[in-house]
This record gives structure tokens, C-alpha cells and sequence, in this order.
């Protein structure tokens, strides 16, 4: 009797979604602090009579950035707390899938996030942009970056598990390598936040943020069984 | 091991138990030395035999905030059951939980936990049983339900059950095998021994 592994990943997606709607615990904190610092930008930043446009984009992804490694800290929360650990590395889940399933909840939670903190970008920082138009184009660029994090935090989150300072070093690893993702992603969202869409320069960055994600996936398909099993 | 056996280890705290059963159970690496479970060798194919394995610790291995139909339906999952309601239902009755299928396991007692645990435990129908001092948290219909697990799984189920619980070990064990400080020091047949001598006999082996 050999489990499919699309059994499992569902499976372990859903355990961490149901608990996620039990506790509102993880995606709740992450809504309160990218809102929170957003609030917080534009008091730094002046008066509403401050054209912040050219901004807009690095504010929403220095917000999400920070945003997600909160996320990202609470990735084995239930499974520390609860000793619930050694029952998932026991079964015979490919420790890929146990990733993937990680990966997928984080992607889901910085969506949910996204879904206020878009729009609340618009309010705040954008002045007589074609706005509202361009949503899907930059809900596309959250897609893209979302896989990227989900997988790069899933894999640090893991090899902090281990470690005694983990929230700490989560961080401390952590933060550094979202670099690329948050010039990316900036510069993807300027591309078409602005007047006129820079389409050529979004399809790039978009490229950049897919090719992100791949090489990350690959690191984690590489490293994978060691995180968990050295 | 021989298929159908059932090992107790008895030892002293510190002794190793807990750090051989997790060896097997693929949650640690043996730093030397061979191991394997069902024919697979341990790690190089871990991922094959933990499909055998029932492994229960010293906690329940449950998710506090899912309801105790959840959890048995996450291990059914990651287990590939088959016919994964019934047999979850099943496993529910067993354990005298079904009333509770939708309760949060917070909402559970430790003892009512434990015994989720144990249908955690024998969900899949592991061949290979690592348990390890079973009986601590159990409270008395749960463990009345793991002697008559044990019972039924002598012959059929290979069982590794680590106890300081010598009176309850020697019934149950087919052999015991006792560590001190991380080495075996006596591995013994229980057929005819008599509790007091070997009672003795151990005490001067860990003393």
C-alpha cells in the first residue's frame, strides 16, 4: 500500500488551512502588521498631498517582506507546541511533500493578506493611477512572488526547526535572501502602478520572480531529506 | 527480531530505550552499526519502511485544534488507508471515541487523547509495533485496550515495547532485552522465568 503522494500533500495542505480557520492565529497577526505598517509609511512619509507613486511599489513589498517572515516564523508552530513532529516524520511522507504542503499554506496566507494590503497600497500611495485596471497584472506578480517565498521560508523555516536561537536565525536567514524578490516585485508592481504600464519591463520582472521561484524549488528538491533526516 | 515477536527493553533512565525505539521508528540516524525493518535497510530506505511502522511516544502525536475525526483522517492519508471513513470509524469505536469523533482533541481528557493515539497508532495496520512506556498516560480502559491490542498482536504483529513496568513486561515479551548506558547488558527468553529472580537479577544488572 504506497501512498500518492497528491493524497498527502492535500492532506497536510488541509490540516494546516483547518487549523488556520480554527485559530486565526498566524494569518490574523500577519493582516494586523502589514496594515499596521502601511498606517505607519504613510505618517513617515508626509501628508496625503505627497505624491508617493514612484514608491508604491517598494512600500507594498518591503510591507509584505516583513509580513512574511512573521508568517513564515509561525510555519511549525502547531507541530513544535503540539509534539506532533515525530508522528508526521514517522509516516511514510516523502519529506518533499511535507515541504510542498508548507509552501502552499504560506502562498495561501500572504494571498489572503495581499487581498487587503493591495488594495490598501492604492488608497495610500497611489495618486490618479489607472489603479482598479491593473490588479490582476499585479495580483499575478503576488502569485509569483508568493511561490518564490513560500518555498525559500518553507526550506529555512525547516532548518530552523532544529536549531535552538529559531527565531532568531529565521531572520537573520531569512530577510537577506528575499532581496531579489523584493526588487523584483517592486519593480514589477511599478511597472504597472504608474502612467503609463512599463509592459516590457513587468514581463521581465515577472520572468525574474518565476526563475526565482524554479531555482529555489530546485535548492529545496536538492537539500530536502537532509533538512529533516541529518 | 523475528516476525510476530515481541521485545520488551527494560533499562535505567538514560539507558538508550527511548534513543533505540526512535532509531527504528527513522526519527534518528544509529551513529553505527545496522538496522533494518521488514527487509529495508535504515535510513538508506526509511521511506519504505515507516510504511510499516506504528510508532507511539510519549505524547499522542495529535493536533490539539482538529477534531479527533481529522487527525485520524490526516494518518489515513499520509498512510494511504484504504476505505479511509470506515476504517476511521472503525477505529473510533475501538477506542470508544466515536461520540467524540467531531470534538477538538483539547477539548479531550489526557487519557481520552492517549487513546486517539492509540488508533492513530494501529490506523494503518502497521506490521511493526515501537512503543514506547505506553501505559504512562493511559487511563484504565485505555490501557485494558492496549493489553488486548498486544494480545492480539502476539504472533501476528511484530511489538518493541520499551517499560520500566517489569510486571507487566514479562506476560507480555517474548524476550527481554535490557540497556545499560547504551549497551545491551542481558537479552533473555521470558518463557519460565520466575518475576522475583528476575527482578533481582536485573536490578544488580542496572545497579
Amino acid at each position: 500500500m504506497k501512498p500518492s503522494w497528491v493524497r498527502q500533500l492535500r492532506a497536510l495542505l488541509l490540516k494546516d488551512l483547518r487549523l488556520e480557520l480554527r485559530t486565526r492565529d498566524t494569518v490574523a497577526a500577519m493582516i494586523l502588521f502589514a496594515v499596521a505598517a502601511m498606517v505607519i509609511f504613510q505618517f513617515g512619509f508626509g501628508t496625503r498631498d505627497t505624491d508617493l507613486t514612484r514608491f508604491a511599489g517598494g512600500l507594498l513589498w518591503v510591507t509584505l517582506a516583513l509580513t512574511a517572515v512573521l508568517g513564515v516564523g509561525r510555519t511549525y508552530v502547531a507541530e513544535r507546541e503540539q509534539r506532533v513532529l515525530d508522528g508526521l516524520l514517522a509516516a511514510p511522507v516523502p519529506r518533499l511533500v511535507l515541504l510542498g504542503a508548507k509552501a502552499l499554506a504560506i502562498v495561501a496566507y500572504l494571498l489572503v493578506v495581499e487581498v487587503i494590503a493591495v488594495p490598501l497600497v492604492g488608497v495610500f500611495f497611489i495618486k490618479d493611477g489607472p489603479w482598479l485596471g491593473d490588479l490582476p497584472l499585479i495580483f499575478l506578480v503576488c502569485l509569483l512572488a508568493d511561490v518564490g517565498i513560500g518555498i525559500l521560508g518553507t526550506l529555512f523555516a525547516s532548518l530552523a526547526l532544529f536549531t535552538r536561537a529559531r527565531e532568531l536565525l529565521l531572520p537573520v536567514l531569512f530577510l537577506p535572501a528575499l532581496v531579489p524578490v523584493v526588487i523584483a516585485a517592486s519593480g514589477a508592481t511599478h511597472a504597472v502602478a504608474g502612467v503609463p504600464n512599463d509592459m516590457a519591463e513587468y514581463r521581465g520582472y515577472c520572468l525574474f520572480l518565476g526563475a526565482y521561484a524554479v531555482v529555489f524549488a530546485l535548492v529545496a528538491y536538492a537539500t530536502y531529506e537532509a533538512v529533516f533526516d541529518d | 527480531m523475528a516476525e510476530g515477536e515481541c521485545l520488551g527493553i527494560l533499562g535505567p533512565n538514560g539507558a538508550g530505550k527511548s534513543t533505540l525505539l526512535r532509531m527504528l521508528a527513522t526519527l534518528l540516524r544509529p551513529d553505527a552499526g545496522a538496522l533494518s525493518v521488514g527487509g529495508h535497510a535504515l535510513p538508506e530506505r526509511a521511506g519504505r519502511a515507516r510504511g510499516l511502522i506504528g510508532y507511539m511516544g510519549h505524547d499522542p502525536l495529535l493536533y490539539l485544534d482538529l477534531t479527533a475525526w481529522q487527525n485520524l483522517e490526516l494518518f489515513a492519508d499520509l498512510y494511504g488507508v484504504p476505505r479511509p471513513r470506515e476504517r476511521i470509524a472503525d477505529m473510533l469505536r475501538e477506542v470508544g471515541l466515536l461520540p467524540r469523533a467531531h470534538d477538538a482533541v483539547r477539548t479531550l481528557s489526557r487519557g481520552m487523547a492517549q487513546r486517539l493515539g492509540l488508533a492513530r497508532l494501529l490506523l494503518h495496520r502497521p506490521s511493526l509495533l515501537l512503543l514506547d512506556e505506553p501505559h504512562a498516560s493511559l487511563d484504565a480502559p485505555g490501557a485494558a485496550l492496549l493489553d488486548r491490542v498486544l494480545a492480539e498482536a502476539r504472533g501476528a504483529q511484530t511489538v518493541v515495547l520499551v517499560t520500566h513496568d517489569l510486571e507487566r513486561v514479562l506476560p507480555i515479551a517474548g524476550r527481554v532485552l535490557v540497556l545499560r548506558a547504551g549497551r545491551a547488558v542481558l537479552s533473555a527468553g521470558t518463557a519460565g522465568v520466575d518475576p522475583a529472580a528476575f527482578r533481582a537479577e536485573y536490578e544488580a544488572l542496572v545497579a
